[in-house]
């Protein structure tokens, strides 16, 4: 994929860096000092049991979740707890991308308009430009026959590829995903995964919560595993998966591996 | 037993078997299931028989179909339909004057023709046509009817009957949808004092009887405005059903923005748009799609609704009814304006009973 370089990634090829991040719900503690720096083509693959925050971490890189504490540099946006404005949310969301683990995408439009309202009506791209985009991504995904159905009309697999290809109409320098197989028939699990890889060797900088741990070994190039809201273990997927150093870490392999 | 099966030959799909019930025992089966259920039936049975054949009796055998005043109607066994037929004209425009009813006939006529060829037409991908007819009718309408510039001007209160009807739900539609929405957004802000101001209109209107809300804007109203501003009866009677049914949409579209889940605002932010363009292309028309249905009922109220506005001496059906029955020629026989009313119900039990067929139909087809 030709992702443009426009010169947002800090000058040694940072992409995200979180320093201290701290973040409640009400009087949860959902992120507790989290310091993570990504570089630019990195693929990131979070893991760890519900609950640990994995999901709130991704969130928090497009500011979708407010944080209370910290500062946050998402590319080139400089980001302070204290002032999030929409400014800076239109500013980061409009270089970082995301899909979800519900897909949400938008139901009352066809296949095409999903893919164009961003870049037109966000990025202001022409539509042509935009059309041209949204044909060339639905291609990548394999979809270029169902351009005018509804989402309504496309299987699990077929809906989140459709908003993998969404998000790569916007031209992100970033993409999160955020759990992005777990709602989907263990037959549509493949064909997304297959998307995501050839995303990856492509060279896509990737933010990837999962528990396909098959995946996670192949295609990422640092491993997080986070519980009760820390990261614990950071690792490449070797040493993650064959030398676990936490205990909380060898247990939670453990347990993936005895079923 | 066999504890492995392998299919050697595919089932090829079949039609389901149409029902082999005949009517007759199906009739036995929904009207006399149980002896208590039968008993209940039979009573109904009876009950509507009989009331059924008394209106027969008043309605049709006793009634009396011509004549021009109240000589044509003597007693009370029969309806008195001549009063209805002979007054048709106040009944369709009211007062307006004779030699410009082509200009009633054309807004009939235009209505007619947007329901049949546009809103009956519609499915979701055409919404945006009917909303928009529904705001640019009646403001043709009302400009229409007044007149002006070539037009001889005929002011609002020589409108009636079922002219004024249409106009004045079209008109209220027309201002109560936008503000209704406007209030539901702005209960929704992220200023406290909108949330405050529109949560204190939507709960106070809400509490508020209409006909009292009629009466002050009738009344009080002209009080609070300066002499130079001559609003006229019919504008205020507007505005304050505007106003009422704004506070009762708000509500409608509140529902409707809250049935649109968090996902897809969420979604539209990571695609770039901006709060206000996602509101508009992705919250809004999903919001708005969900509760048309809804909508319509509150419709359906305000054509029900404006029989109020003869109580503050607005010419609308009732009134025209009413007053009818008050002219010199037709005072007398009490049956005469019961007979209007009976007419007066048939005609808002078949715009009201269609409208909701059509609500009933928008929901079957999401």
């Amino acid at each position: 994929m030709t992702t443009s370089p426009r010169a947002t990634s800090d000058s040694n090829g940072t992409i995200v860096r979180m320093q201290g991040i701290n973040k409640w719900y009400g009087a949860y503690h959902a992120l507790r000092d989290v310091d993570v720096q990504i570089a630019s083509g990195e693929r990131i693959v979070i893991c760890g049991p519900s609950g640990s925050g994995k999901s709130t971490l991704v969130r928090t890189v497009n500011l979708l979740e407010p944080f209370q504490q910290g500062r946050l540099r998402v590319c080139g946006v400089e980001v302070d707890a204290d002032e999030i404005t929409r400014a800076a949310r239109l500013a980061v969301n409009r270089r970082v991308g995301m899909v979800f683990q519900q897909f949400n995408l938008f139901p009352h439009m066809t296949v095409l308009q999903n893919l164009t309202v961003g870049p037109v009506w966000g990025a202001g791209v022409g539509r042509r430009e935009a059309l041209e985009r949204a044909h060339l991504y639905l291609q990548r995904v394999g979809l270029m026959d169902q351009t005018h159905k509804h989402p309504a009309q496309l299987s699990g697999g077929q809906q989140q590829r459709v908003a993998i290809a969404r998000t790569l109409c916007t031209r992100p320098q970033l993409v999160l995903f955020d759990e992005p197989t777990a709602s989907l028939d263990p037959e549509m699990v493949s064909e997304v995964l297959q998307t995501m890889e050839s995303l990856a060797g492509e060279g896509m900088t990737m933010m990837i919560v999962t528990h396909e741990m098959g995946f996670a070994r192949r295609v990422a190039d640092r491993m997080i595993f986070m519980d009760q809201g820390q990261i614990i273990e950071i690792a490449r997927p070797d040493d993650f998966f064959e030398r676990p150093q936490s205990p909380r870490l060898q247990t939670f392999l453990g347990q993936l591996l005895s079923h | 037993m066999t504890t492995h099966f392998v299919r050697q030959t595919p089932i090829d799909p079949r039609a389901a078997p149409v029902a082999a019930i005949a009517a007759p025992v199906r009739w036995r089966r929904a009207w006399f299931p149980t002896p208590a259920m039968s008993l209940l039936s039979l009573l109904l049975f009876a009950l509507f028989a009989l009331f059924g054949w008394r209106f027969f009796q008043w309605a049709i055998v006793h009634a009396h179909w011509r004549g021009m005043s109240s000589e044509a109607c003597p007693g009370d066994a029969g309806a008195c339909w001549a009063f209805v037929i002979a007054r048709w004209k106040p009944w369709l425009v009211g007062n307006y004057p004779s030699d410009q009813l082509w200009r009633a006939w054309t807004c009939f006529a235009t209505f007619a023709l947007f329901w049949t060829w546009v809103v009956r037409r519609s499915h979701t991908a055409s919404l945006r046509r009917v909303l928009l007819g529904f705001m640019l009718l009646p403001v043709a309408f009302f400009l229409l009817l007044t007149g002006g510039g070539p037009l001889p001007v005929v002011v609002p209160t020589r409108w009636g009957g079922l002219l004024l009807t249409l106009v004045v739900t079209l008109a209220t539609f027309a201002t109560a949808l936008p503000i209704g929405l406007c209030l539901a957004l702005g209960r929704r802000s992220r200023l406290p004092v909108a949330r405050w101001l529109c949560g204190v209109f939507v709960e106070g209107m809400r509490a508020v009887p209409l006909l009292a809300v009629l009466f002050i804007a009738a009344t009080l109203l002209p009080m609070f405005l300066s002499n130079g501003m001559n609003v006229d009866l019919f504008s205020r009677a507007v505005i304050a059903f505007a106003l009422f049914n704004a506070a009762l949409s708000a509500e409608v579209f509140r529902g409707g923005l809250q049935s649109v889940g968090r996902g897809q605002l969420e979604a539209a932010t990571t695609v770039g748009l901006s709060d206000f363009a996602a509101l508009r292309l992705v919250v809004l028309p999903q919001a708005v799609t969900a509760v048309v249905p809804a909508l319509v009922n509150i419709m359906i109220a305000v054509i029900k609704e404006t029989t109020l506005l003869s109580v503050i001496g607005v010419n609308d059906l009732l009134g025209a009814v009413e007053n009818g029955a008050k002219s010199p020629d037709w005072i007398g026989e009490s049956n005469i304006l019961t007979s209007g009313h009976v007419f007066l119900a048939l005609a808002y039990l078949t715009v009201c009973y269609g409208l909701s067929r059509y609500s009933r139909r928008l929901e079957v087809r999401r």
